[in-house]
């Protein structure tokens, strides 16, 4: 006699596995057929989206709602994006990005009221705007993914910020779940042998312990290798449809890749992720052949640094493209790329050391100016805008220095563009409008 | 006149006088010593003195010009930072034989940064990362920093140690612990206001450990004067020292802080024979500390449990804007303790305005009639 399913596999099974992802992927077809019967605006600047925005939105969707899903069928742990999440994903977790859940709220325009929502609970309005933007959903349970699983374990590796060692803490209060702390010992030249020894004895002394313990179960060497391999596979991927924009016209925006990278970034290790990826590089290589530029008129090519301004993707975009300019690259999606080689499957944990040891973030001003310059030159690009982000010291602090380099040793043009990533209400669209100007005609007279 | 001359205003209190930061630099190069400036504010003073150097804190020094500072940071950079720069770029370098900055926050991270990467024309910029956990993996990793520390000092012209040298620093630098440990134990038997009692732990941060050992030896006795209603001192700094004034003139004294300038720095002393290990035992087992980002539980803890110890009425912390470490604790702190907190945002370096006498004016009268 088969036991009956529990209640919670039941639920899942039919809300996730038979409605939900048959119901997000008639959604895909719908929003596919529009987009393809969709009649160029001859006035727009902008050529017709890739389709793999539309794919994204599937694969992202389907990912927040199996983790709607999870509690009582996998266990659920919150992760910091530059957490060693392969050891998780071999376990069986579901992860859940935090950051990404608050990027999302952002393009959502929802940022700036569930920031304001954390304010009222006592957080000052300083704090980085993802923390704010996610402890304002817990406050008041609003989230565009209609609910977000509680976590079993909270994952956080301090290789982009300090603040999330102190985020987690709040929500290991909140949750009162265990806590793992992979503290990467930020760069300032390269990594000493000290430094990578004390990620790899945390992976293996402190992550798997406590990530086997939550789970019930124990991690095989198959289960990890398969998964770094596909984190590895992944991110080569990514690099190579980043570095498809070196094409003159580059097929895609940077902001088009703000939006791709939400697989690598939240499902990196898993196999749709890459399957995803190897569509979008099909994509790409299809634009390029029939020569499909994301703008029109691509007269200057630009690098965005540090996170995007979540709320003013589509109209910043269209504002750009309206003035011939490209953002063609970036630092912030090249991050989840410039690793891949690092990964090794066949040496998982001391790989894995080296690699979240080494992101962008956890690395000098100098090895970010010289990231810049590279791209500077790898896409051929005429100026550069800086995002000074409010509430994002660790990207920003350094920015007046790399830009005053840009515009001496490369260069090109480069401003600093006043803003914050999530928080809507930091934002001075006049302001903005006029260094976005002023910006383009230095380029102009410059060419 | 050197730069470090203006920098006296934390411990220019007139009870005691104390070698200024000038007269400092003169008297630990005759011992044969050199200067490293030393950002905030967590580092192994005897691993300094050890391999030959006198440490020299930096914090927020009032004569830096704020404008120095903007030309390499953003507006939502702290005041420690801005200031500090400023301070380093504009003088302060060049009575220095090297810079230590510690990774005390993302803020300080950018600073160690730019100092090594943008700024030329200046001594070696040292690092220093200590973890943001006390685990038994933490301690092996920091006795590894430690030595990476000090081959860094080596290489800026200090000096190896030798056994001696390692007995002499410890012998030095933990006398001067001790004392500051004992000038908190004696505070309400010496005739020091409060401004008076933070001059003198201050001047820990710059005098040479014998120095700084002999000054509170020769604190004098009395009863503290006490006026009013007892708070607890948390924050980064009590910066500037005349805040410590308004406060008293408000009707209130401090009874017991959690200051970075203050109680937060002193660390246990450990038996180990090894050197590092010995150093590395003492600040994993230091206070409660939100800029080592400790959990929030016991945050909330270490200041309730001063309020119990005291009977403070009431807890003002103080920081720099822009201080993500205090910000954090923030809420958790206000629902956790039992007494009124105000939180007071004031650019350190810079002096006492109206807004912040109100607020204090204000909190203390609060304190007066909460029962
Ligand atoms: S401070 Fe910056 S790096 Fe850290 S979580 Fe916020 S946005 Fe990310
Ligand atoms: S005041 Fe706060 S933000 Fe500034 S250096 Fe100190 S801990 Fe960092």
């Amino acid at each position: 006699m088969k036991t009956p399913l529990p209640m919670p596999q039941i639920r899942s099974a039919i809300g996730y596995d038979l409605v939900g992802r048959n119901l997000l992927r008639v959604q895909r077809m719908r929003d596919e057929r529009a987009l393809a019967n969709h009649k160029p605006d001859p006035d727009s600047p902008m050529n017709p989206a890739p389709r793999s925005l539309v794919n994204v939105k599937e694969l992202m969707s389907a990912h927040y709602l199996k983790g709607r899903y999870a509690p009582g069928v996998h266990k659920v742990a919150w992760v910091t994006s530059g957490a060693p999440v392969e050891v998780l994903q071999a376990l069986g977790y579901v992860l859940i990005y935090p950051e990404n859940h608050a990027a999302l709220c952002g393009a959502r325009k929802m940022g700036a009221e569930l920031c304001q929502a954390a304010e009222d609970e006592g957080y000052s309005k300083d704090l980085c705007s993802y923390v704010r933007t996610d402890l304002g959903s817990i406050a008041t349970g609003k989230t565009p993914v209609g609910r977000l699983p509680p976590p079993d374990l909270l994952l956080c590796c301090t290789n982009i910020c300090q603040t999330v060692k102190y985020w987690y803490e709040v929500l290991a209060e909140h949750f009162d779940v265990p806590l793992v702390v992979i503290d990467t010992p930020f760069l300032y030249e390269d990594a000493h042998d000290h430094q990578v020894e004390y990620v790899r004895r945390q992976l293996e002394e402190e992550l798997v312990p406590t990530a086997e313990q939550v789970a019930g179960r124990l991690l095989t060497d198959k289960a990890l290798h398969k998964t770094t391999q596909q984190a590895q596979t992944a991110s080569n991927l990514w690099a190579e449809i980043l570095d498809r924009s070196q094409t003159r016209p580059a097929p895609m925006t940077a902001f088009d890749g703000f939006l791709l990278m939400g697989p690598i970034v939240a499902m990196r290790g898993l196999p749709e992720t890459t399957a995803y990826y190897e569509k979008v590089l099909a994509e790409m290589d299809e634009r390029i052949a029939a020569g499909v530029g994301a703008i029109k008129d691509e007269r200057h090519r630009v690098l965005w640094d540090n996170l995007p301004v979540w709320y003013r993707i589509s109209r910043l975009s269209k504002t750009l493209a309206a003035l011939g300019v490209n953002v063609v690259a970036s630092n912030y999606t090249y991050a989840w790329a410039e690793l891949a080689d690092m990964f090794d499957p066949a040496d998982p944990m001391v790989s894995a050391a080296r690699t979240y040891l080494h992101p962008i973030l956890n690395r000098s001003t100098s090895h970010k100016l010289a990231g810049m310059r590279r791209m500077i030159d790898d896409f051929d690009l005429d100026g550069v805008i800086l995002h000074s982000d409010r509430s994002c010291k660790p990207y920003s602090l350094g920015q007046i220095d790399e830009r005053d380099r840009i515009v001496e040793q490369a260069g090109v043009p480069a401003i600093l563009l006043e803003a914050d990533h999530n928080d809507a209400r930091v934002w001075a669209d006049e302001q903005s409008a006029g260094r976005i100007e002023a910006f383009v005609e230095m380029m102009e007279a410059a060419s | 006149m050197g730069p470090f001359d203006k920098e006296d205003h934390v411990t220019s209190v007139a009870h005691f006088a104390a070698p200024s930061r000038q007269q400092t630099l003169g008297r630990a190069r005759d011992r044969g010593l050199k200067i490293v400036a030393t950002l905030p504010y967590h580092y192994p003073r005897a691993l300094v003195r050890a391999h030959g150097f006198h440490p020299m804190e930096v914090w927020a020094p009032p004569s830096a010009r704020p404008d120095s500072g903007a030309m390499h940071f953003q507006a939502y950079a702290c005041s420690i930072v801005t200031r500090g720069a400023a301070f380093l770029i504009d003088g302060g370098f060049d009575s220095v034989d090297a810079v230590l900055v510690p990774h005390g926050c993302d803020a300080l991270q950018g600073l160690g940064s730019v100092l090594r990467d943008f700024v030329t024309q200046r001594p070696p910029v040292l690092t220093l990362y200590a973890p943001r956990t006390r685990r038994p993996v933490d301690l092996d990793y920091l006795v590894a920093e430690y030595q990476r520390l000090g081959a860094s000092l080596v290489d800026a012209g200090g000096t190896e140690p030798d056994a001696r040298a390692w007995e002499e620093a410890f012998a030095v630098e933990e006398a001067a612990d001790a004392a500051l440990r004992g000038l908190y134990a004696d505070r309400a038997d010496l005739a020091l206001t409060d401004r008076e009692f933070y001059a003198a732990v201050r001047a820990h941060e710059y005098l040479l450990p014998e120095d700084f050992t002999e000054l509170v030896a020769g604190l004098p006795p009395g009863p503290a004067p006490r006026p009013g209603v007892p708070i607890v001192l948390s924050g980064i700094a009590a910066d500037p020292p005349a805040l410590l004034d308004v406060v008293n003139d408000a009707g209130a004294h401090v009874l017991a802080d959690d200051l970075s300038t203050g109680t937060r720095r002193m660390l246990p002393e450990t038996t180990e024979a090894d050197p590092w290990q010995r150093l590395a035992q003492s600040y994993l087992a230091g206070p409660v500390d939100p800029t080592r980002a400790d959990p929030v539980a016991d945050r909330v803890q270490r200041l309730r449990d001063l309020v119990q110890q005291t009977g403070a009425r009431g807890v003002l912390v103080i920081a720099p804007p822009f201080c993500e470490p205090e910000q954090f604790y923030l809420p958790a702190l206000r629902k956790g303790l039992d007494v009124p907190l105000l939180y007071l945002e004031h650019e350190s370096g810079t002096d006492v305005d109206g807004q912040l006498v109100g607020r204090i004016e204000a909190f203390v009268e609060t304190l007066e009639v909460t029962p």
